[in-house]
């Protein structure tokens, strides 16, 4: 079944064209990484995907409901880390994802909160004040508010930046488990094409807002490294 | 209704951080030096209980609506500018549910400063005509103003998406707005101070409360001045909702 359905998405701003009839599909229980250089167009697909940002033209279906049309339907099985995730510092960490449930119908127990921040590697921090926080603290803070719904689909974008080899194999192994375990589909858009090699059974490269490469990655790395595939892709020089 | 958990959230926010607080004690600092040289100051202590009343009155009215206008251009401006906005709109709030929310916070803020006022307003007023009925009027045409000037600035915040233009323009509405306690008696006789006067609710609130607390006049007289503030309430209302509505980051 298809979780995520795109077709010929358009977005323009101020002239300049960021998305230009993009066309591609997600199956549910996928691991998807999204790729491609800077400016490729990878956050606008994200934030038309989760309803942040309207696009100009065509369709995207979320579990078979329309993102443009139904977006609280799409809202209450979604969720994502974006890029420049803010955060209330003032809040304690415990404070930070109770109230986030509280936004969702399915409010989370006190006991639930808790395993969520231990998932996270965040224990013994509930009660610390978030503006004490580390970059990678506060990436994966940013990673269990956005587990806070136990969504059906996640959308990551960029989610190890910042994190040490330690953090970025615990997010891997959160993602891996969360994917097996739950069956959530994970939508990843990284630039570091280890991610992409460790975690993902399919992915997409994008570049100047059009697809130019989709596949299943084992079948594609038979032709060469994740790396060449990039560049050849993309034409790009490096990263 | 989600929108009583963003209203909790951003006082707490007020509270916890110096966004807000810092307001609470500017209030309770400022009215305490007002009410202190009231008593005791030679000239001002000649002044009726009515007349002290009414200048009070007019600078809670003038520190509601600073305090709507810089608070509100923050709401939508601020938070996209720390990317926090983003997670809120991730989840299944509503855009009007968010701004409801974070008006409702904006409300509570003015009547914490209604709230500290108040023994101020007794102590000035004590022993003179209409204080009950002033304050009365106060706190029904401080929180509508306290509405108009907040939701236009959300509004504006909405709009802009930057803190610094929604506070430049949020600042010279507060100039314009304040006229009547800016400008000089004369100056408020001239074409351009009658305009204001004629345009601006909040000369209308400090008008009806000369004519209540002064001039003992009774509610038939304030009706227009009323129904005007009112007016003006409506259309920021629609205002924000519009702004928060077509919002995208």
């Amino acid at each position: 079944m298809m979780m995520v359905q795109v077709e010929n998405l358009v977005k323009s701003y101020d002239g300049h064209t960021a998305l230009d009839g993009l066309n591609f599909g997600v199956e549910e229980g996928d691991i998807f990484g999204f790729l491609g250089p800077n400016g490729a167009g990878k956050t606008t697909t994200i934030r038309i995907l989760t309803g942040i940002t309207k696009a100009d033209s065509g369709s995207a279906l979320i579990d078979g409901h329309d993102i443009f049309t139904k977006p609280g339907e799409v809202r209450k099985i979604i969720n994502a880390f974006p890029e420049s995730n803010g955060y209330y510092e003032w809040m304690t960490t415990y404070e930070y994802l109770e109230f986030f449930s509280y936004l969702y119908s399915a409010k989370r127990s006190k006991q639930e909160i808790y395993k969520l921040i231990e998932s996270v590697g965040l224990n013994g921090m509930d009660n610390l004040l978030i503006r004490s926080f580390s970059r990678g603290m506060k990436q994966r803070l940013g990673i269990a508010r956005a587990l806070i719904n136990r969504p059906r689909l996640l959308f990551l974008d960029e989610p190890t930046n910042g994190l040490d080899p330690k953090g970025r194999k615990d997010v891997h192994d959160l993602l891996m488990d969360l994917n097996q375990e739950q069956g959530s589909t994970i939508f990843l858009s990284t630039h570091l094409l280890d991610d992409v090699e460790r975690l993902c059974n399919r992915i997409t490269i994008i570049n100047f807002g059009k697809i130019v490469r989709s596949g299943d990655l084992a079948k594609m790395e038979r032709k060469g490294t994740i790396e060449d595939i990039f560049f050849m892709s993309t034409k790009e020089k490096a990263l | 209704m989600k929108a009583q958990y963003i209203i909790q959230k951003e006082i707490r926010e007020s509270i916890l951080t110096p966004k807000g607080f810092l307001w609470y004690v500017f209030t309770s600092v400022i009215l305490s030096i007002l009410s202190y040289f009231f008593l005791t100051n030679n000239e001002l202590s000649l002044l009726d209980q009515s007349q002290m009343l009414y200048m009070i009155m007019n600078f809670i009215t003038v520190l509601g609506v600073l305090m709507g206008l810089v608070l509100g251009a923050d709401v939508f401006a601020g938070e996209i500018e720390r990317g926090t906005l983003e997670a809120l709109f991730l989840s299944p709030v509503t855009k009007i549910e968010i701004a409801a929310g974070k008006l409702g916070a904006a409300m509570v803020n003015w009547w914490i400063i209604f709230a500290i006022s108040l023994p101020y307003l007794f102590i000035v007023g004590k022993g003179g005509q209409n204080l009950l009925r002033g304050i009365l009027y106060l706190g029904i045409l401080g929180t509508l103003l306290s509405l108009t000037f907040s939701a236009f600035s959300m509004g504006l915040s909405a709009r802009t998406k930057s803190m610094k233009n929604s506070l430049i323009i949020s600042f010279f509405i507060f100039l314009l707005a304040g006229s009547p306690v800016f400008l000089s008696a004369a100056l408020r006789m001239t074409w351009f101070g009658k305009i204001l006067d004629l345009v601006n609710p909040f000369a209308d609130a400090i008008n009806t409360f000369d004519s209540v607390v002064i001039d003992s006049q009774g509610f038939s007289f304030q009706i227009e001045r009323i129904a005007i503030i009112c007016g003006y309430t409506f259309l920021s209302l629609w205002f924000l909702r519009r702004g928060a509505s077509r919002l995208e980051i």
